[in-house]
């Protein structure tokens, strides 16, 4: 598909359902609902929140309360929406959000999201905080409809599923048959990019990384720097931790049970009934973290970690993840 | 409780009154905050005073003079949840940004007499330091949605929940762009409990942590370095660190000479 195309793609893509795409927001991006082709910032680095947002919400009401006589789900009309410029790394990491909440018991609130969201990917090249080549994750197999790969002058147009199939299908004004040289171009230039990353984890031992190494030094001097912010928990793309509250109006009658985003690193993640907490302590939490972002989905065989970099981008402490992992093998 | 209303007051301090500003200043929801208290005393809307027993005392105000004291402790006898609200009761105020200094030289300072008029203690405490406190809302002042949500909890006999989660997850979830890492702002967001939904770094102003510290959890020593390795002097950031929370354990410790 040719560049000039793009704007014709994009209005087809509206007719489809609400396109969000990364929009520049000062220095930063993030994903918002885009009405004209030219709000669309494909070639952007990361957005602080990850897709996840549209699946399950930062902060969602589930249940409507009668207080002492039930409840009632809150279910929500699907709404077909478009998601236009995903990276490699977040389509993964999607796969993995997919194989905990759509397995069983299925999560309804994210399932009817899901099944009305089309993904769009688009390539990317490195900078200085990603990783995912390191976690096998720099490219998309699958979990997406349609995938951008830019070509200079035009995009190839990689089909992810029946549901692509169609769209392109109708587009076919737009969108013309690839040429030898388009693979030509996609080969120099996937592998110019792989050459790119400058932040290579040593991912050996990676999933047990946390039980055998779990005395080492290197994760105090990490835990004393780190301000339990919560922010490596809230920008990640396959952090799926939530926590459920009720909150009742000032009748008395009436009410909403809430969830919203819960982090590892907050005392009350672990703090359970009748006040023990099975990570009282900063380190054990930050090892926790680590524990889980090494360890690999059982369903999808993905690590937990797909390697976005959000989480070094964004801690204030500016504790890196592939410096800590590193460190704990004696390379940094 | 009479019929189904509990008995409740509202008593002051030393403070700015702020907090019960806010609660009567919700008019909207008002009437029906009413319906459900029955108010034996509210010091900002009336200047009735009883020494009744109520179910709930909610307190506002820094323990700061020998009649706050005296005055607390019949409170708490005549109660059986105290509530305390706000920056003052909970951490005792930014007046309590004096701790560490020596209450004649200020009063020399400011009155020009060693005199103390105000049977001043020579501390501004918290509530929970003189008396046993059931529950802390904290705030400078307090966040109404906040309150009412403890007052629903309470009149339900439900166990209230207080947030735990500092400042920088509410800006994660509004995606606002961190001044630390951005612009190297000294922002106490890391250390300061959220409910606030980061209202400062959302008009691109740092939190200076009036809300107080996460409880028992923030990383007093991780948020000063963190703010030295971002070029800010020491004692900048303690003066930052005492504004709200001076009497935090590990914030006193650092203005201790
Ligand atoms: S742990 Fe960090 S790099 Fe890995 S997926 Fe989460 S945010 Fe991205
Ligand atoms: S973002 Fe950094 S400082 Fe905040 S909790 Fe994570 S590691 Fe700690
Ligand atoms: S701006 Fe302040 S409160 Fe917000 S994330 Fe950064 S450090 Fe935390
Ligand atoms: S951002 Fe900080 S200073 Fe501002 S209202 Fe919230 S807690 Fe207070």
């Amino acid at each position: 598909m040719l560049k000039e195309n793009f704007k014709d793609f994009f209005e087809t893509l509206k007719k489809l359902g609400e396109v969000h795409a990364p929009v520049r927001r000062g220095r930063l991006f993030s994903f918002t609902k885009v009405d004209s082709p030219g709000e669309v910032a494909l070639n952007y680095n990361r957005t602080m929140l990850p897709p996840k947002k549209y699946f399950v919400k930062p902060f969602e009401e589930v249940l409507k309360i009668k207080v002492g006589k039930g409840y009632e789900l809150i279910v929500e009309e699907p709404k077909s929406l478009v998601l236009l410029g995903l990276h490699a790394c977040d389509i993964n990491a999607l796969r993995v959000l997919d194989s905990v909440y759509l397995d069983e018991p299925q999560d309804d609130y994210y399932q009817v999201r899901r099944a009305a969201a089309i993904v769009i990917g688009v390539s990317c090249e490195p900078d200085e905080y990603c990783f995912c080549k390191s976690m096998g994750t720099d490219y998309a197999w699958t979990g997406f409809d349609l995938f951008l790969h830019e070509l200079g002058t035009s995009y190839l147009v990689r089909v992810g599923s029946s549901r692509g199939e169609s769209i392109i299908e109708s587009m076919s004004n737009i969108i013309g048959e690839p040429t030898k040289e388009d693979f030509i171009k996609l080969r120099d230039l996937e592998l110019k990019r792989s050459r790119m990353f400058k932040k290579i984890l040593n991912t050996s031992l990676l999933p047990d990384i946390v039980d055998s190494l779990h005395e080492s030094e290197v994760w105090v001097v990490f835990s004393d720097k780190c301000v339990s912010c919560g922010s490596c928990n809230l920008v990640c793309p396959t952090c799926r931790c939530y926590d459920v509250t009720e909150k009742v109006e000032l009748n008395l009658q009436e009410g909403v049970r809430v969830r919203r985003w819960d982090s590892c690193f907050i005392r009350s993640h672990a703090l359970v009934a009748g006040g023990l907490n099975f990570r009282p302590t900063r380190l054990d939490r930050f090892r926790h973290r680590y524990n889980c972002k090494s360890s690999i989905d059982p369903r999808t065989n993905l690590p937990f970690c797909v390697g976005c970099g959000r989480c070094s981008a964004f801690c204030p402490a500016g504790i890196d993840h592939v410096n800590v992992l590193n460190a704990i093998w004696g390379l940094a | 409780m009479t019929g189904n209303k509990i008995k409740v007051g509202f008593y002051s301090l030393t403070g700015c009154a702020g907090d019960f500003l806010n609660i009567l200043n919700m008019e909207d929801k008002l009437l029906e905050v009413f319906k459900l208290l029955d108010v034996v005393e509210f010091a900002l809307a009336s200047s009735k005073v009883v020494h009744e027993k109520v179910d709930v005392a909610f307190i506002e105000g820094s323990v700061t003079t020998q009649k706050d004291l005296e005055v607390l402790k019949k409170i708490r006898e005549n109660c059986n949840v105290l509530v305390a609200l706000g920056n003052c009761a909970v951490w005792g105020g930014v007046q309590a940004e004096l701790t560490g200094l020596d209450a004649k030289d200020l009063m020399k300072s400011v009155y020009n007499t060693t005199e103390n008029y105000y049977s001043f203690l020579g501390e501004h405490k918290a509530v929970s330091e003189v008396v046993k406190v059931d529950y802390e809302l904290p705030g400078c002042p307090i966040e109404v949605e906040e309150f009412l949500e403890l007052l629903i909890d309470v009149i339900r006999g439900v166990i209230p929940e207080f947030k735990d989660y500092p400042v920088c997850v509410e800006c994660k979830i509004r995606e606002i762009p961190c001044l630390i890492v951005e612009r190297g702002e000294a922002c106490l967001g890391p250390i300061t409990v959220g409910g606030c939904k980061a209202r400062c770094p959302y008009y691109n102003a740092p939190c200076i942590g009036c809300r107080g510290p996460v409880k028992e959890e923030a990383n007093v020593a991780g948020e000063l370095s963190m703010l030295l390795e971002k070029g800010w002097k020491k004692q900048e950031v303690i003066n930052r660190l005492r504004l709200f929370a001076a009497r935090y354990k590990d914030i006193a410790k650092l203005l201790e000479r």
